[in-house]
């Protein structure tokens, strides 16, 4: 007994690593018949009453498969997807976030090649190369975010600001005439470090001396003590007096209410909590508004992500019906109502959004956007590190030494 | 022939192998009542704990079939060239101190104060209880809206205190904090939350030890003239020293162990003011850097060892000089 216990424990302690994926590593997804249960695995609980409907539909065209949601708050999937996945358990469709989790699950081998399947063809070729890593289509960005600040549009008129501020001075203007009436010009969760982060993107894109700066940042080629971002710190200083008051300790919830209440013009997260505050009763109009940092010739109006990037478990034993749960999903019809539901607007080209939020926001997919750089960083502890700068100059620390903090952490991490 | 004659006489082998059996003997059947526990423990605790050793001298990402052999550049790291680790560490030791401190403190107090078994204590009792019930996620979510600055309880109290001063005519402006968006308060106003969790726990403790204290020894020391705190200091705390070293200990494993609770106040990653040692080795994890984040969570067991060890001694020493 004893001796079996020993080599237990021996076998278990084989090395790490011995556990390799088990599907093929890069390969298409199997073909054959479509049947069996498939599981699909993600963290949008707040989708759940859309996809529920969508496999309804779903089921009723193909009777031999059904899909079970396997739903994990958005924190449990960052961390613990991979592991749960890679072992072919759950998830035989699933998505990840674009940035760190894709390259990760990537890696680790758990998405198929889906280059060679038609519906690919069905999305808009510019939003999919956030699913590419060396020249295979792994994933199928399905959700297009606009991570920009939502402003209340009748609170821009009172103040009367018209039209979203393309300058830094106008933008300025904009809040000085917002906090004159009365009201906070710009809401801010600075205690939310994932909400609080999206800011970053559009106070960067125009800032930045090149569209990788973010990855440089991370590969050590650039510095956060480089003049350029310490300069954008800057910037983050002279909002300081438009946030409301302790920014720094405030989390998103209280700031909904804030913005639905009218006592807030903007809300600086993103398209993402549109739907969040029609929910909590606004009934206003909404527009977004980017901070411009610069007074002339704006390289980018404003900023997107292309995320929620579907793909087939590479483990899955079911992937004929895995790849048909995907092929209906990327159908524009039901790409449709699923975006209008769900009120995100999505990469399948050709879908008709009656939303009037979404059908609001469409002129923006037109415009000069930067893919949201803050997912350029595929470390979490520099991401943090980063973005923890931003946050420490709006609660006071001066832009320098905000820099040289984060810098002495990204050094120490490279 | 008699009766006794056709009476089979007994074995006499036999009477002694059953003897010695039942008597000094246990039988080999026994040694499997404890299996289960020591395969679940083995599979569970000993395999990994094992294991932790072993990733912690590689360099593995949690997925991959490669690693390279890095020796104990990861502890060195992680002692020598990892702020980010120092920070928690030191963190954590913050929350520790205030955390045991004020637990230890106001559990004592409140088990003095509801010491009798009236009715009106026993439903105190219940009430200080109440929040342990509580998930540590509960908790988090309850404290995160008393923290807001915007809305929450905090500064509306604050608020209201100030215009105590103005309804006499003294202007006084209202102090408004940022709470968990001080860097340097964060850690202390997250210890708050976690000390109004425990203290009714920690308080049931003390109940339970201070019930045990002979009446006598109070009678002896009033009958010598010893006033209430002299009575407190040389009766009550040595006898509730065993009390004391139960919730000492206890708060010290908890206060390493608050993970829940920092991640519903402030998420994962959490900002830098307020990661302890357990949610850096999650995010490190995370970060898909196993090998490292073994190492972590070693030196992190043997702080804790360090931790309780000192606490112990500490203890020992207190109650020694105050029985001499």
């Amino acid at each position: 007994m004893g001796g079996a216990g020993a080599a237990a424990t021996l076998g278990a302690c084989a090395g790490p690593g011995s556990t390799a994926p088990k599907g093929g590593e890069g390969a298409a997804p199997a073909t054959g018949d479509a049947k069996g249960e498939v599981s699909f695995a993600h963290w949008r609980a707040e989708d759940k009453a859309a996809f529920d409907k969508l496999i309804e539909e779903f089921q009723a065209k193909f009777p031999d498969i059904t899909v079970e949601q396997d739903i994990s708050p958005s924190n449990d999937y960052q961390t613990q997807a991979l592991n749960r996945l890679k072992g072919g358990s759950a998830g035989d469709v699933f998505p990840t976030f674009r940035g760190a989790q894709f390259q990760q699950f990537v890696k680790a081998g758990v998405y198929t090649d889906l280059s060679n399947e038609d519906f690919v063809a069905n999305y808009n070729p510019a939003m999919l190369e956030a699913g590419k890593s060396d020249g295979k289509q792994y994933g199928l960005p399905y959700q297009v975010v606009l991570p920009m600040p939502i402003a209340n549009k009748s609170l821009l008129s009172s103040a009367g600001v018209d039209a979203p501020p393309e300058t830094w001075d106008g933008f300025l203007d904009m809040c000085d005439k917002l906090k004159s009436k009365g009201v906070v010009p710009l809401a801010w969760p600075g205690n939310a470090p994932g909400d609080a982060g999206q800011l970053f993107n559009t106070m960067v894109m125009n800032e930045q001396p090149s569209d990788d700066a973010c990855a440089q940042i991370e590969a050590g080629t650039m510095k956060t003590t480089d003049e350029w971002f310490v300069g954008m710190l800057k910037k983050y200083a002279e909002l300081r007096p438009y946030f409301q008051p302790n920014a720094v300790g405030t989390v998103v919830e209280p700031l909904q209410q804030l913005f639905v209440s009218e006592k807030a013009a903007l809300l600086c997260t993103g398209s993402y909590h549109i739907s969040a505050v029609r929910s909590l009763g606004a009934k206003f109009d909404l527009e977004l508004v980017p901070p411009i940092t610069v007074n002339s010739n704006p390289k980018y109006l404003g900023s997107y992500n292309a995320t929620f990037i579907l793909g087939i478990n590479a483990a899955s034993k079911v992937q004929p019906a895995a790849v048909e749960w995907l092929r209906f999903l990327s159908d524009k019809q039901y790409a449709g109502e699923y975006a209008n539901a769900t009120v995100q607007n999505v990469s399948v080209a050709g879908v008709e959004y009656t939303n009037p939020d979404l059908k609001a926001l469409a002129p923006w997919l037109e415009k000069t956007l930067m893919l949201a750089p803050r997912f350029q960083f595929n470390d979490l502890d520099i991401r943090s590190a980063v973005e923890g700068s931003c946050i420490a100059v709006v609660g006071g620390t001066d832009p320098a030494e905000a820099a040289a903090k984060a810098q002495k952490v990204i050094d120490q991490r490279i | 022939m008699t009766t006794q004659e056709l009476t089979p006489p007994p074995a006499p082998a036999q009477t002694s192998k059953r003897r010695r059996r039942s008597a000094t003997e246990a039988r080999p059947t026994l040694f499997l009542f404890p299996l289960p526990a020591l395969v679940i423990f083995t599979i569970f605790f000993a395999i990994p704990t094992l294991q932790a050793f072993q990733f912690a001298l590689t360099d593995w990402d949690g997925y991959s079939a490669d690693f390279n052999w890095v020796g104990v550049d990861n502890f060195v790291r992680a002692i020598t060239a990892d702020d980010l680790f120092a920070n928690s560490i030191v963190n954590n030791l913050k929350f520790l101190l205030v955390v045991v401190i004020v637990q230890t403190l106001f559990s004592l107090v409140l088990g003095l104060a509801v010491l009798k078994n009236t009715r009106m204590n026993i439903g105190l009792r219940a009430l200080f209880f109440f929040p342990t019930i509580l998930s540590s996620v509960s908790v988090a979510f309850i404290w995160k809206f008393i923290y807001d600055p915007t809305f929450g309880l905090g500064n509306s109290i604050l608020a209201g205190l100030a215009k105590i001063p103005q309804a006499i005519g003294i202007p006084v402006e209202p102090v408004q904090l940022a709470f968990l968006g001080n860097d340097q308060a964060a850690i202390f106003w997250v210890a708050l939350a976690q000390c109004w969790a425990h203290i009714g726990q920690m308080m049931v403790i003390y109940v339970a030890g201070l019930q045990s204290i002979p009446g006598e020894l109070y009678e002896a020391a009033e009958v010598d003239g010893a006033t209430r705190w002299q009575r407190f200091v040389h009766v009550t705390w040595p006898q509730v020293a065993p009390a004391t070293a139960i919730v000492t200990a206890y708060t010290t494993v908890q206060s390493f162990k608050a993970f829940d609770l920092i991640l519903g106040l402030s998420g994962i990653p959490p900002k830098a003011s307020m990661d302890i040692m357990s949610t850096r080795i999650y995010t490190t994890f995370a970060n898909s850097q196993y090998g490292y984040a073994a190492a972590e969570s070693i030196i992190f067991m043997a702080l804790i060892a360090v931790v309780t060890w000192l606490q112990r001694r500490g203890l020992k020493v207190i109650q020694r000089s105050e029985e001499s």
